[in-house]
């Protein structure tokens, strides 16, 4: 039971990194753009927060500047994606290039050392204390409890509860249509796209001030790409994107139980799960559930640029 | 008389061709402020780093070593986008064929002639390996195979790492974190320059005709191209995402294999340094031409020599990938940007010879 625990643990702690940049990678592609740069994005702002815990000692700023960090960096892609309307792909590999490349020439001098202020763990008051589940559910830093319980019901009733998120995946899925009927296709487009970013960039804050309380160039380790694939597999919808985002954080947790117990399997081997628990993901439901593959697809318009002149 | 803009719905060639020149150089101009802001001297760090690498025969052969990798790794990227396909998996593939390659040296007794090519077919075949399940998923279930390779990179490079340090570990007890030194070597051309390059511009030379005079290379361009149409036309297009896959697989597995029995000699973690990742570039740049790509392979090389430079100079390796980057960012806009015309808006139209 107390391994069990533990895993759960675990498993909200990792699997809020994935959780918080397949948010973000939700609201970007709702809108009808995939951003490949997330890996880049992750570890700008997990340098970022690190750098300024070290110049203040004050979590909740370095988790704003990594946000920051990331909204700015999601403007320049959105310039090019949206308003230049270039290759979506390319734009995104080269964030990726850029983020990481950045990330670890100007971390240079914090890298390896640890983060010296951390976000705390919250004690609520009998439910901490409760067996088993005061371990597992409710002895957790704010921040996770925003990203398993507050932003994604927000975003779930924002797009599928409001007009606004109506016009939202209408720019998604026909933004010719949507142009027509007076929504401002750009404005949508640049500014999700740019608050998507902002949210994977606090992911890696998130990893650097919660999770991993350290910078350094390898600690992202994938953990963008795999958010990218989660979309998918959650099929859009942000409530479905984070309980994807926890799953992963279990697979992450097992390695982690494993190396602890010394399981006799090499922890590299370990290390792998959830790559190849991604794998599966993307490729198992495709064959199994043929049905709710209308449900689950694709915003249409995802990867389109939208000219207006050649509706 | 004014003017306004037009898209077109192709741009050029020639036009491309200066858009991709200008975005490299607007690219590095933009390093080089960034040097400037940091107190560094851009002009002397960029004559330091050409006369290193072109000023001596040593220069040039560590060039020459980074130059065959990034061939193997950018022709297998432009391979695939022949077909439409990204390839992001060719670090991947290139571990594979390393390690493929060193299990052979390590466990089959044989004379070099016989090992060699054995070594050339495992690495091939295990770059192939590991991006089946990325194109069984892409032909025959629609799975992007932009994630699904990329992922498979970060199992190949733990794959690598552990048998590094594990079961292959060198145990002569000299190396913490390598196997043995090969027993079989690629064998040299020039200098430290090894087989590995010369094969490679031959892929090069010779993927460029299959692409320009085949049947094959035709329906693998017009696949790429309109999948609808040429399906519509007969052209197996499912059978052919699957063999230039592979094919893209392989490539990448043999430039392993070439790294690990030519240049490094050991199999160690991080044997790829990022190759497959820079291929991207590569291919990109080239805009999937395989004799493109051994241009830009050669830019490419002279981009990470000067990164090994600078080192010296207080930058990272990393400091190289943030370039790429802004190559490819770049590359991305002034694609876009090429399609655009300066059309006269004269008011009212006037075919000629009205008057």
């Amino acid at each position: 039971m107390d391994i069990l625990a533990g895993l759960i643990q675990t498993a909200f702690l990792a699997g809020g990194v994935l959780a918080l940049a397949a948010l973000g990678e939700v609201l970007a592609e709702r809108v009808g753009v995939v951003n490949l740069g997330v890996e880049g994005l992750i570890a700008l702002g997990a340098m970022s927060a690190v750098a300024t815990v070290v110049v203040t000692p004050h979590p909740w700023l370095g988790f704003l500047v990594a946000m920051g960090v990331g909204l700015i960096a999601g403007m320049i892609f959105a310039t090019a994606t949206v308003i230049i309307r270039a290759n979506q792909v390319l734009c995104g590999l080269a964030l990726t290039y850029m983020g990481m490349g950045l990330a670890a020439t100007l971390g240079k001098p914090i890298s390896g050392s640890p983060a010296p202020a951390t976000f705390q763990d919250i004690h609520i008051p009998i439910l901490s204390d409760l067996p088993f589940f005061g371990r597992a559910f409710f002895s957790h830093s704010l921040l996770v409890y925003l990203i398993f319980l507050v932003l994604p019901v927000a975003l779930q009733v924002l797009m599928f509860h409001t007009r606004h998120g109506l016009n939202m995946r209408a720019v998604g899925e026909n933004p010719a249509a949507a142009d027509a009927a007076g929504i401002s296709v750009m404005k949508m487009r640049f500014w999700y796209v740019s608050f998507g970013a902002a949210l994977a960039a606090g992911a890696g804050g998130y990893l650097t001030l919660v999770f991993v309380p350290s910078w350094s160039e390898g600690v992202v380790a994938g953990r963008g790409w795999i958010a990218v694939a989660l979309v998918i597999f959650a099929g859009f919808r942000p409530i479905n994107a984070v309980l994807a985002g926890l799953l992963f954080g279990f697979v992450t947790a097992l390695g982690f139980v494993g190396q602890a117990h010394n399981w006799p399997i090499a922890s590299s081997i370990l290390s792998m799960l959830p790559y190849l628990g991604t794998m599966a993901l993307m490729i198992v439901p495709v064959l199994a559930w043929q049905r709710m593959r209308r449900l689950m697809a694709a915003p249409e318009g995802l990867t389109t640029p939208y000219f207006r002149d050649q509706r | 008389m004014s003017y306004r803009l037009q898209r077109m719905p192709v741009a050029a060639p020639s036009v491309l061709f200066a858009a991709r020149v200008l975005s490299v150089i607007l690219a590095l101009l933009t390093a080089a402020v960034v040097l400037a802001l940091s107190g560094k001297d851009p002009v002397a760090l960029g004559g330091k780093v050409l006369s290193s690498t072109f000023g001596s025969s040593f220069g040039l052969e560590d060039l020459s070593l980074l130059f065959s990798p990034l061939l193997y790794c950018g022709l297998a990227v432009a391979v695939g986008l022949r077909i439409g396909a990204w390839n992001i998996g060719a670090e991947g593939q290139f571990n594979l064929g390393a390690f493929a390659a060193t299990g052979v040296a390590l466990f089959v007794p044989g004379p070099t002639w016989l090992l060699v090519p054995l070594m050339a077919l495992t690495g091939m075949a295990g770059g192939a390996l590991w991006i089946l399940i990325p194109t069984l998923a892409k032909a025959y279930a629609d799975v992007s195979e932009l994630i699904t390779t990329l992922l498979m990179n970060f199992v190949a490079l733990l794959l690598v790492y552990w048998v590094a340090t594990g079961p292959w570990l060198d145990p002569s007890g000299m190396a913490l974190a390598t196997t043995a030194r090969l027993s079989v070597s690629v064998p040299y051309v020039w200098g430290i320059v090894h087989w590995g390059l010369p094969v490679a511009l031959m892929l090069a030379i010779g993927l460029a005709v299959m692409f320009a005079y085949t049947r094959w290379g035709y329906e693998v361009r017009i696949g790429g191209g309109n999948p609808g149409a040429a399906a519509y036309a007969g052209m197996p297009v499912q059978r052919h995402v699957i063999i230039v896959m592979l094919m893209s697989g392989a490539i990448a597995g043999l430039g392993g294999m070439m790294e690990v029995a030519g240049t490094v000699g050991r199999l160690q973690g991080g044997i790829s340094n990022n190759y497959g990742y820079l291929g991207i570039m590569v291919a990109v740049l080239a805009r999937a031409a395989p004799l493109g790509v051994i241009a830009t392979a050669f830019f490419m090389a002279v981009i990470l020599n000067g990164g090994i430079v600078l080192q010296s100079q207080g930058l990272t390796t990393h400091t190289v990938l943030a370039v790429t980057g802004l190559i490819l960012f770049y590359a991305a806009i002034a694609d876009e940007v090429a399609r655009y015309r300066l059309i006269p808006t004269t008011g009212k139209v006037t075919p000629k010879g009205a008057r």
